[in-house]
């Protein structure tokens, strides 16, 4: 899914502007790093392509979809082609691992059987396999972020994003995890990761956008972490 | 279908998950249509006592010496809201005046030729009525007078009037109360799941899919609820009617098996409906604010 975002300004109150005058373009099946420090509106505007938030000023267009206009009822079908790693995880408490994956599966229109196969596959593959049948408490927070990507991958998505999808992972698991993002942008999807890993930026080296203030200050094609020196 | 199956599960899950909400909202649907079905007994008696007195209200039309006792009866019970037309003739009206006299009734020969006349006696279906038809009764040229209770008839009306109006208010404030008190505590229920439509809703479940299960619950509160509230009702109105037939027999209630099942039908299905409307609007007001972006 291609996004266009052209002079997306989002406020809260008076006061905080979150973004202010975004203009930008990923094309379908790019892999775009988002990043910058706290506070500088990483969060925000993945939280805009996932019509959790509106812009106050500025269109905002992925695929098909004016996310402005769009109406209540389109909402989920755009959400159902939209994966999101969320920072804080979001899992069902009162569901296994297993469960919080399949249930997003059956929301969409898959049986109970499809659902359960689909949620152990993507489970194997974040390896969480051997503790699908174990609830979010009993998880680290590492194991709930790999059950948090697992549930956002397991549609299949044309767009996935990422809030931070490492932030918890020991640099073996998030490399293993790093890996897992890459081959399913491979397969097409459109992968938007907004991240703190400088490590990981630098290791697998993709296009950049840098946000200070809620400003893009950099947007740079297999770019690393911090401004590269040599350009 | 595989959503319907889905919402099933998921409604087992909500209640076995959450027994104190689940035990707390079966109680209030219980108390609640309790109190409906007992404003529903208490507004059935009211206009039950009301038209066991109204069936008492006689109208006494007199005939003219020369009038067709027959004919006056069939004009009579032709007039609308007449339920029931007794001739009496003049021999018959002797003979009850002999027995009313008792041992006095050899009295009666000192009159010589017989001086009653005949006449119908009149019974309506209401007190509102009596006037309308004595009315009737007196433009009919075979009659010469009407006798009839006119205060009384006209108080009774007055009172049956009262209690149809009091029984309505009764029975409108009963659901007005229930639905309010269903549709609060089914919000809290939801309330308790709010994450979990949240997650539901930004995955990308549809509003029906997500609302489906808190409906069932609904639907599963309202059901077992009245069945309960029907129950308790039954067998406590029973020994009231009982102790009430004991101590004071010139009252009677209702107490009829049939209205029983009737009151117990109407119950259960008003409590499926409105807890279906309730939990309705409880969750679909929920996920308009979940999914309105800010």
């Amino acid at each position: 899914m291609e996004i266009r975002m052209a002079g997306v300004t989002k406020t809260f109150g008076e006061d905080i502007t979150a973004l202010e005058d975004v203009f930008l373009n990923v094309p379908k099946g790019d892999f775009v790093y988002l990043v910058g420090p706290t506070g500088s509106g990483k969060t925000t505007l993945l939280r805009i392509l996932n019509r959790e938030l509106l812009p106050t000023r500025g269109q905002a267009l992925v695929g098909e979809y004016n996310l402005r206009k769009l109406r209540r009822t389109r909402v989920c079908h755009y959400r159902r082609a939209v994966g999101m790693v969320f920072q804080d995880y979001r899992l069902l408490e009162d569901r296994s691992a297993l469960e919080n994956v399949a249930f997003v599966l059956e929301a969409v229109g898959a049986s109970r059987k499809e659902a359960i196969d689909r949620a152990g596959e993507v489970l194997d593959c974040v390896g969480m396999w051997r503790r699908r049948f174990l609830f979010p408490r009993e998880l680290s927070g590492g194991e709930q972020q790999r059950v948090s990507i697992a549930r956002s991958i397991a549609n299949d998505p044309l767009l996935l994003l990422c809030d931070e999808p490492t932030g918890n992972l020991d640099p073996q698991t998030a490399g293993e995890i790093m890996q897992l993002l890459l081959s399913i942008n491979a397969s097409g999807t459109t992968l938007l990761m907004a991240t703190h890993n400088r490590y990981l930026v630098d290791a697998y080296r993709q296009r950049v956008v840098e946000l200070k203030m809620g400003r893009i200050v950099r947007d740079q094609e297999r770019g690393r972490y911090e401004i590269d020196e040599e350009l | 279908m595989r959503s319907f199956r889905f919402a099933l599960r998921d409604t087992v899950r909500l209640i076995r998950q959450s027994p104190g909400v689940s035990g707390l909202t079966f109680l209030t649907v219980l108390v609640v249509f309790f109190f409906v079905g007992s404003s529903f007994l208490l507004a059935l008696n009211t206009r039950h006592v009301i038209s066991v007195v109204e069936g008492e209200l006689v109208i006494q039309a007199y005939l003219q010496p020369k009038g067709n006792l027959d004919e006056v009866r069939k004009k009579a019970a032709n007039i609308p809201h007449v339920t029931g037309v007794r001739p009496i003739s003049s021999e018959q009206a002797l003979e009850l005046l002999k027995a009313r006299l008792g041992n006095q009734s050899a009295a009666v020969t000192l009159l010589g030729e017989n001086p009653l006349p005949a006449s119908v006696e009149v019974r309506v279906d209401k007190a509102s009525s009596v006037a309308g038809v004595a009315r009737e009764l007196v433009s009919m040229p075979q009659v010469e007078d009407v006798v009839y209770a006119g205060k009384v008839a006209e108080k009774l009306a007055r009172l049956s009037r009262f209690a149809e109006v009091f029984s309505l208010f009764l029975l409108a404030f009963a659901g007005l109360a229930g639905a309010l008190v269903l549709y609060n505590t089914i919000r809290v229920a939801i309330y308790s799941r709010k994450q979990e439509i949240e997650v539901m809703l930004l995955v990308g479940a549809l509003p029906g899919f997500v609302a489906l299960p808190f409906v069932f619950l609904g639907v599963f509160w309202g059901f077992t609820g009245t069945v309960a509230a029907s129950l308790v009702l039954g067998i406590l109105y029973k020994s009231f009617v009982v102790s009430v037939q004991n101590t004071l027999p010139f009252i009677q209630l209702l107490d009829n098996p049939d209205l029983f099942l009737k009151l117990g039908i109407v119950l259960v299905g008003s409590g499926i409906a409105l807890s279906w409307l309730c939990s309705w609007f409880a969750v679909e007001r929920h996920i308009a604010e979940a999914m309105k972006p800010s």
